[in-house]
């Protein structure tokens, strides 16, 4: 590692040779062994993802039975994963009549320390959000990280109502008035914050497209 | 392929001494002080000390194996590089392993399993140690290097748990009136955290010193 | 997917998510060239100059990777780009200014195994940041990495003539001051968020 500017010998043909040789064997060696953990790891990678987030959905609506998932791309819905891994998904869950229960989607914003990442339960037809759940954070353990466990906290969002005409916002602990409001937890203002953001941001993107497609999603196509 | 050139290796106590020169005496963290980034970032809990520690371990002991194998005919200019090839192959190949095992650890560990590429620890093996040596026992210097490593991941990931969350392995230790000392599980805490283990060593080293210098004025 | 504005990347990258204070990435370089000033800072000029040159070629290289299908070479193709970067960067210093070939010369090599670059180009990929956010981001890091790792060298300078217990000189003693000032740096968080 330490190579203080060594001297080398000139390389002769012969020499250049055996190394490209060699360098091209060691590649193709390691190439092979990469492509082979690759395909061999491909479908419990694919099985271990689509549990982890089927199971994330299956919290946020208790009682799913059966699940589908949309994905956005340019302000339209197409059913399916779709091939633009980066495209926001929609993942609808129905009960076992077969009755939509709620979408889920996912909604992220800078928090105190890092991107917060969470997921919400949207019920198109009460027109609410009915749960949060955090995926991933880094906020400051025992204080900001309680967006995930707070009890007071996650009774905001059993029913917190989507107006057009009132943005979702956290106000200060035991101050909520309305029912588009988040009581944030006291000494975490900046982080419950944050999740008002993040789901006033995400809901008012979503909702209209939702409002447009919701016969479609209602009978799962 | 291995077994013949385990027959030629040396004799069980130098193979011994292999494999505790890593795990104790040249331990690659505590005394030698390499691959501190993964050693302070991923040990705020006991179970991702471990994990990261067995990653480790199996690049560790399957680069080795490889770079010994093929030691004698690579050729001085593009050693390095080679090294760095094989090395990098075994991480991807453990970062898939991980992420078909359990994506909560891989989430946990985030991007330092890409990271062991540079750990200095692994290409310092590869140079001083498997390029020197047949793959017996490279492999067994693998395994001591990555089992010290491993233990010192998990001396940090204890202290930082149990005072930082009350915890071990998520078990709670406490009791319910117990208040988390939070700094242990935030950045400043695995800087502090380090340096006191290697005080700890440091004051542990040097009392045996003295104690070595009163025998042979003693004699 | 991710909107983060060039000046919050740029912000987060510095200060509040410091790579080496806070992230811990290119810690074996902030201990073992932290000893004196002048060549703290010529290892931090070297690092900005790398981390920005690998950091385009990784956003490049990774597009072609996804096109291609072919994201599990992404770990082999990021460490040969940065060993690459690195080679250019010093046949490149060499031609044109040798002054400063001299001043970096022995830090160039190092830097290949200072997993701040691997981990801005790893970070960058991961973020799903664009061009223009990438290059912030890349800046932001190596800039922030600097910025510790002199005064890291501030520090120490300082303290060389302080009566300091045997067992505590070296690493052990750059760790504590490393933990001082990652608190010191977690006073940054929360900077720049809307409350």
């Amino acid at each position: 590692m330490n190579s203080q500017a060594p001297s080398r010998p000139p390389l002769s043909t012969a020499d250049g040779i055996k190394m490209v040789r060699l360098l091209g064997t060691v590649s193709f060696v390691c190439g092979l062994l990469i492509v082979i953990t690759h395909r061999g790891t491909l479908s419990a990678i694919g099985r271990n993802q689509e549990r982890l987030t089927r199971e994330a959905v299956a919290e946020l609506l208790p009682g799913m039975q059966r699940q589908v998932v949309y994905s956005v791309h340019g302000g339209e819905l197409s059913k399916g994963e779709g091939s633009d891994r980066l495209a926001g998904k929609i993942y609808a869950g129905y009960d076992a009549s077969g009755k939509l229960l709620g979408l889920v989607m996912e909604a992220s914003e800078r928090g105190y320390a890092d991107m917060i990442k969470a997921m919400y339960a949207y019920s198109p037809s009460k027109r609410c959000i009915t749960g949060f759940k955090v995926l991933e954070m880094k906020e400051t353990p025992g204080l900001g990280d309680k967006i995930a466990t707070d009890k007071n906290f996650l009774e905001n969002f059993k029913q917190l109502v989507y107006d057009p005409d009132h943005p979702i916002v956290a106000v200060k602990a035991g101050a909520k008035k309305n029912n588009w409001e988040i009581d944030a937890i006291s000494g975490a203002t900046i982080s419950s914050r944050a999740v008002g953001r993040m789901l006033n941001r995400s809901i008012r993107e979503m909702a209209p497209l939702i409002e447009r497609n919701l016969r479609r999603i209602e009978k799962g196509e | 392929m291995t077994g013949a050139h385990l027959v030629q290796a040396p004799s069980p106590s130098e193979n011994y001494e292999t494999f505790f020169n890593g795990l104790w005496k040249q331990n690659p963290v505590f005394v030698q002080v390499l691959g501190m980034c993964p050693t302070l970032a991923v040990t705020n809990s006991v179970r991702n000390a471990l994990a990261m520690g067995a990653a480790t371990l199996f690049v560790l002991v399957c680069s080795n194996m490889l770079i010994s194998l093929v030691r004698k005919r690579v050729p001085k200019q593009v050693r390095i590089a080679t090294y760095i090839l094989i090395i990098a192959t075994f991480v991807t190949i453990v970062d898939y392993l991980i992420k078909a095992l359990s994506i909560a650890v891989y989430k946990a560990l985030g991007p330092f399993i890409a990271l062991i590429v540079v750990n200095c620890m692994i290409l310092g093996r590869a140079e001083a140690f498997a390029s020197r040596n047949p793959p017996g026992k490279a492999i067994l210097d693998g395994l001591g290097m990555g089992l010290g490593f491993s233990f010192a991941l998990l001396c940090l990931g204890a202290v930082r748990e149990v005072l930082g969350a009350g915890t071990f392995l998520g078990v709670p230790l406490f009791g319910p009136r117990f208040q988390p000392w939070v700094l242990f599980l935030l950045p400043p805490g695995g800087f502090l955290t380090l340096a006191l283990w290697l005080l700890v060593f440091r004051a542990w080293q040097s009392r045996k010193e003295r104690k070595q210098e009163q025998w042979r004025a003693a004699a | 997917m991710n909107n983060q504005s060039l000046g919050h990347i740029f912000i987060d990258a510095l200060l509040i998510n410091n790579f080496v204070l806070s992230v811990f990435l290119g810690i074996c370089p902030f201990i073992g060239v932290s000893a004196k000033l002048a060549t703290a800072w010529r290892m931090g000029v070297a690092v900005i100059f790398v981390t920005l040159v690998s950091s385009l070629l990784a956003y490049g290289t990774n597009a072609l990777l996804v096109v291609l299908n072919a994201e599990y070479l992404r770990i082999i193709s990021f460490i040969v780009i940065i060993a690459s970067t690195v080679q250019l960067v010093e046949m490149f210093i060499k031609k044109t200014s040798p002054a400063l070939f001299r001043a970096l010369g022995i830090y160039l090599p190092l830097i290949t195994t200072n997993c701040a670059v691997l981990g801005v180009a790893l970070f960058q990929t991961s973020r799903q940041y664009d061009f223009a956010q990438s290059v912030v981001f890349a800046a932001g890091a190596s800039f922030g990495f600097t910025i510790a790792l002199v005064l890291m060298a501030v520090i120490r300078e300082k303290l060389e003539l302080s009566d300091i217990p045997d067992t505590v000189r070296g690493t052990a003693l750059v760790l504590l001051l490393a933990g001082i000032l990652s608190l010191a740096f977690m006073g940054f968080s929360g900077m720049g968020v809307e409350s």
